[in-house]
């Protein structure tokens, strides 16, 4: 029986989640750890990655095929399991993106709008 | 999506916890960098990510296909839960069996006679050409009407006439001779109904104009059994009636008629002729886009025209045309009776439903403790629910498919007994075939059947009181008022359908035992009776056939243990023609005729040899020659009917006045006046009837008739006749050199093959009947004894305080007999609105017949008190002591 899950605060928004680690990873492979942290310090910490999220999301990109993933050694030298960007991965960063600029576009508009 | 994400999942979650692990080491490392000691450093780490187990079962769900699961686990559940309990998993199989079993034995009859559709392609645009009237409408015609209709080009694309094999054709050479039926059709008939050749061809126009020749074309069945499926068989020629036919063709397998021919010969139609007697069918197929409608409303000009044409001698004053679909018109008034049937079998399903639910809320409440724990431990009503209804279709499918297999060797084995005359059916019923319908209608009805049984017991299960529950000791409190007044509710309802059941059985069998007191006119016992075809040139004078019945009848004479002989075209009980007659000096007013009546020939020892009682006037003897004076026997209804004050004795008739040539004879003096017989049926009225000496027939009439009928024998012994059949069909053989004969009855056969439709309504409404009862029984029993077993203590208590046994015997009876009681009552309301749709089966018997609704509550009753008898004689052995220490 799935159990209804209370949405968790503070949570970035399912699909912003997906497209901020497809970004992260456009600069080359890397595991969870260090995606997490990447889109944290890039964000400035103002994005706290629900940890608990995150490797959920990573199964479901890997099964959609956006991402592929490999285990390999860390540079902790520690075994990690490193996540690469597919070609269809980097297409749907491209229309993820643009979806996110469309929107924030129009959202800025009404909020422009409204404040003036 | 891709099916990956259900796949491998228990390796797919090892990954994901040493991938979590891995996470956890770097976040140590991140936090040992920041100059945490190393416990702390893994304890922060920790504390960050959460619970592992959380993420993976989120990840596992994610993998998961809830609905599948659930259902999966649940079954394995419910498989284990049936297998602890094998007494009640088996009852309720075997009464859903039933229940199905009886539902898949009369859908696979409707569905082969009335669903299925008939085997030539675009069956729909096949229509029956019929005759209507004020009395109703018949198939039937002669080459006049053949040819108005073969005109009407603007409705029907072809147009072909057939027989149903009439008299039948000997087939000579080989090792035995052998009585086919030929079916004889006009050349379109083949194109017409699309059948398949698989040698040679069909017929030509030419082949089936007079003077064309003597051609058959061969059905598959006898081109493999007589001919062995030689390929070479067409264009050979085979012996007919002694005449040579040239073979030229063979047609497939799958080309199925109504009733089944072995060959087919063309009809070679002299299409002048003005002959007015119906002797064939003609069916046609609609041009595309006619209506049926459209078709009638062309039709009713077709019949003004032929009236114009040839008077109202062809076509009645108020007479006409019309099509209907010829699967409508070969089903005939076989649909109603299904249809009763089926709902008769609806009642079986409901009781076996009322059941089972009652079996499944005696089980639910003994699970009560169960089921409050597993409420209590998270499970919600809905997964309870669920649970229980996945339990129910378990039972409900494996009762479904014991019933598929029961159901559907019952219905062999039935119609293999008893085939009720009922058509599609096939030989023996070999036509009912498991198909994907009955396949679909067997599972949507288990399916439906589980959730009905299922469902009201669940819901109420799942409704337990926790506390209450979990705090009792002992399984005692089960039986809660709203569980019992369910329970008493679905006894009820059994017991009334099972009465109103078994009330329709009543009435069967007192029609049946009814029919079987007729009186049917004459002595059946010991009396056997055969068809010899008389097809070939000696039998189209009147000479030829007396010659053979003189020869004949003089040859059984001689065998011993034959009594008597003589010969007909037609027997009683059977039925034969029908024709009209004058009565000669009688006004008419203005009908073309006096009327018309029943019509014989027979040899002069008819009625001697049937035991036919001659009332008044002479018998026919062998005198009764063509050089004779022309004479007639009436029977006793036609006397009635015609003669009410006179004496029919001073009278003559002329039969069939303007019935066409073969009918041109002279009038008949009335001899003699015998007892009726039943020809249309024992639950018919006798008809008025005529008989005449068949020597005395004119030579076209005789021609005719061994076209259309064979002829006939009937032997009179003095022991069972069976034994006789080998020894009476060499003697015929002998006198008629080298005829077979076919259809060999005895008498009290053929009787029982007219009752058969009657014959097999009641055995089907009986086994329902009883099934309701019993399951019937079978309820109120489980209802009672539940009930004493969960009021041990209850009665354990009043025995203690000084009820006699007797007492508690009696306070038991009487709470299983109230709801017997409620039962009955409701049952008879019901009986009475609903016999009526059995009104057109009976025979004698009113629909309310007093004696079956007297007899049959009774009854009911009775079998009701004996259900109850055994839970309350237990009641009385209740031991105080144990039933007061189970507290």
């Amino acid at each position: 029986m799935v159990l209804k899950r209370p949405p968790e605060a503070g949570d970035i928004l399912q699909g912003t989640l997906d497209m901020l680690i497809l970004r992260t990873l456009v600069m080359g492979p890397a595991h969870g750890h260090t995606i997490a942290q990447v889109i944290e310090h890039t964000s400035e910490n103002a994005l706290e990655v629900e940890q608990g999220s995150l490797y959920p999301a990573l199964h479901r990109l890997e099964d959609r095929g956006w991402l592929t993933s490999e285990w390999g050694l860390s540079e902790n030298n520690r075994r990690a399991k490193f996540y690469r960007l597919t070609a269809r991965g980097r297409k749907e960063l491209g229309a993820a993106t643009g979806r996110w600029r469309k929107m924030t576009r129009a959202i800025g508009l009404i909020l422009g709008e409204s404040n003036e | 999506m891709s099916l990956h994400r259900f796949t491998h999942r228990t390796r797919k979650d090892k990954d994901l916890a040493d991938e979590i692990e891995s996470h956890l080491a770097h976040e140590q490392d991140t936090n040992t960098a920041r100059g945490l000691p190393e416990e702390e450093a893994r304890r922060q780490a920790r504390l960050r990510f959460g619970n592992p187990r959380v993420t993976r079962e989120r990840v596992w769900r994610y993998r998961s296909l809830p609905w599948i699961e659930d259902g999966w686990r649940d079954l394995r559940f419910a498989l284990r839960s049936l297998a602890k309990t094998p007494g009640f998993t088996l009852i309720a199989i075997i009464v859903i069996a039933v229940g199905i079993g009886v539902n898949t034995a009369v859908f696979s009859v409707i569905n082969t006679v009335l669903l299925k559709p008939l085997t030539y392609p675009d069956p729909q645009s096949l229509m029956q050409l019929m005759n209507t009237g004020p009395q109703g409408s018949f198939p039937g015609a002669n080459i006049p009407k053949f040819n108005i209709w073969h005109q009407q080009t603007a409705i029907f694309e072809k147009v072909a006439g057939y027989d149903f094999g009439g008299a039948g054709i000997n087939l000579i050479g080989g090792d035995h001779p052998q009585q086919v039926q030929g079916i004889h059709v006009t050349a379109d008939y083949f194109s017409m109904f699309g059948a398949p050749v698989i040698a040679g061809r069909t017929f030509t126009a030419e082949e089936d104009s007079p003077h064309g020749g003597r051609v058959l074309v061969l059905s598959y069945a006898l081109w493999k059994s007589r001919f062995g499926g030689n390929p070479k068989i067409v264009g050979s020629t085979i012996q007919l009636d002694g005449e040579p036919y040239l073979v030229v063709g063979v047609i497939g397998r799958s080309f199925v008629t109504e009733p089944p021919g072995d060959l087919w010969l063309p009809f070679q139609f002299d299409l002048t002729s003005q002959d007015m007697a119906h002797y064939f069918t003609v069916a046609a197929r609609l041009k595309p886009g006619i209506t049926q409608q459209q078709a009638n409303t062309q039709l009713k000009l077709a019949a003004d025209q032929l009236r114009r044409i040839y008077g109202s001698n062809a076509i009645p004053p108020q007479g006409g045309f019309s099509v209907v679909p010829l699967q409508e018109s070969i089903i005939g008034d076989t649909r109603f009776p299904l249809l009763v049937l089926l709902g008769a079998v609806g009642f079986v399903l409901l009781i076996a439903c009322a059941n089972v639910a009652n079996l499944l809320l005696a089980r639910a409440s003994a699970r009560n403790r169960e089921l409050a724990t597993r409420s209590a431990l998270g499970a919600g009503r809905g997964q309870i629910i669920r649970q229980l209804l996945i339990e129910s279709l378990t039972l409900s499918l494996s009762g479904g498919l014991l019933g598929l297999v029961l159901g559907f060797a019952g219905v062999r084995l039935l119609l293999s007994i008893s085939p009720g005359g009922i058509p599609r059916l096939g030989e023996d019923g070999s036509a009912v075939a498991l198909d994907l319908n009955i396949l679909l209608f067997t599972l949507g009805l288990s399916v439906l059947t589980g959730i009905l049984f299922g469902l009201a017991p669940a819901i109420s299960a799942s409704r337990p009181n926790l506390s209450a529950t979990l705090n009792e000791n002992g399984n005692r409190s089960g039986v809660g008022f709203r569980h019992s007044k369910l329970r008493s509710a679905l006894v009820i309802s059994e017991m009334a359908l099972a009465l109103i059941l078994v009330i329709g059985a009543s009435l069967l069998i007192r029609t049946f035992l009814k029919l079987q007191a007729v009186d049917p006119g004459f002595d059946m016992h010991n009396v056997l009776t055969m068809a010899m075809s008389l097809s070939g040139n000696r039998f189209q004078k009147t000479a030829g056939v007396t010659q053979i019945i003189h020869d004949g009848a003089d040859r059984l004479k001689a065998v011993p243990g034959v009594i008597d002989a003589a010969a007909g075209n037609g027997l009683p009980l059977q039925g034969g023609f029908g024709m009209v007659f004058d009565i000669l000096g009688r006004p008419k007013g203005n009908t073309p005729f006096t009327g018309g009546a029943g019509f014989y020939s027979i040899s002069w020892s008819y009625f001697n040899t049937l035991k036919i009682p001659l009332l008044r006037g002479r018998n026919f003897t062998e005198q009764d020659n063509d050089s004779a004076p022309g004479v007639a026997i009436i029977n006793e209804a036609m006397a009635r009917h015609y003669w009410p004050k006179g004496n029919p004795l001073n009278d003559r008739i002329q039969i069939g006045p303007g019935a066409g040539p073969a009918f041109a004879e002279s009038s008949r003096q009335i001899v003699g006046i015998v007892g009726d017989t039943h020809d249309g049926g024992l639950n018919r009225d006798p008809f008025p009837t005529m008989y005449i000496p068949l020597a005395q027939m004119p030579d076209a009439e005789t021609a005719l008739n061994s076209r259309v009928s064979p002829l006939w024998w009937i032997v009179r012994s003095t022991a069972d006749p069976h034994s006789l059949v080998t020894p009476i069909s060499v003697a015929l053989r002998e006198a008629s050199g080298g005829l077979p004969v076919a259809h060999i009855r005895t008498m009290d056969e053929i009787e029982v093959r007219t009752t058969s439709r009657q014959r097999f309504n009641m055995l089907l409404l009986t086994i329902f009947g009883a099934s309701g009862l019993f399951m019937a029984a079978i309820g109120v029993y489980g209802v009672m004894a539940y009930s004493v077993q969960q009021r041990t203590q209850e009665l354990g208590i009043r025995m203690a305080l000084g009820a006699q046994a007797s007492n508690l015997r009696n306070m038991v009876i009487g709470q299983g007999m109230a709801l017997t009681l409620m039962g009955v009552a409701i049952g008879i309301g019901g009986a009475f609105g609903l016999t009526r749709f059995l009104a057109s089966f009976l025979f004698g018997v009113k629909v309310w017949d007093p004696f079956v609704f007297i007899v049959t509550p009774l009854l009911l009753t009775v079998v009701a008190l004996i259900a109850i008898w055994i839970p309350a004689i237990r009641a009385t052995r209740v031991d105080p002591m144990t039933a007061l220490r189970l507290e």
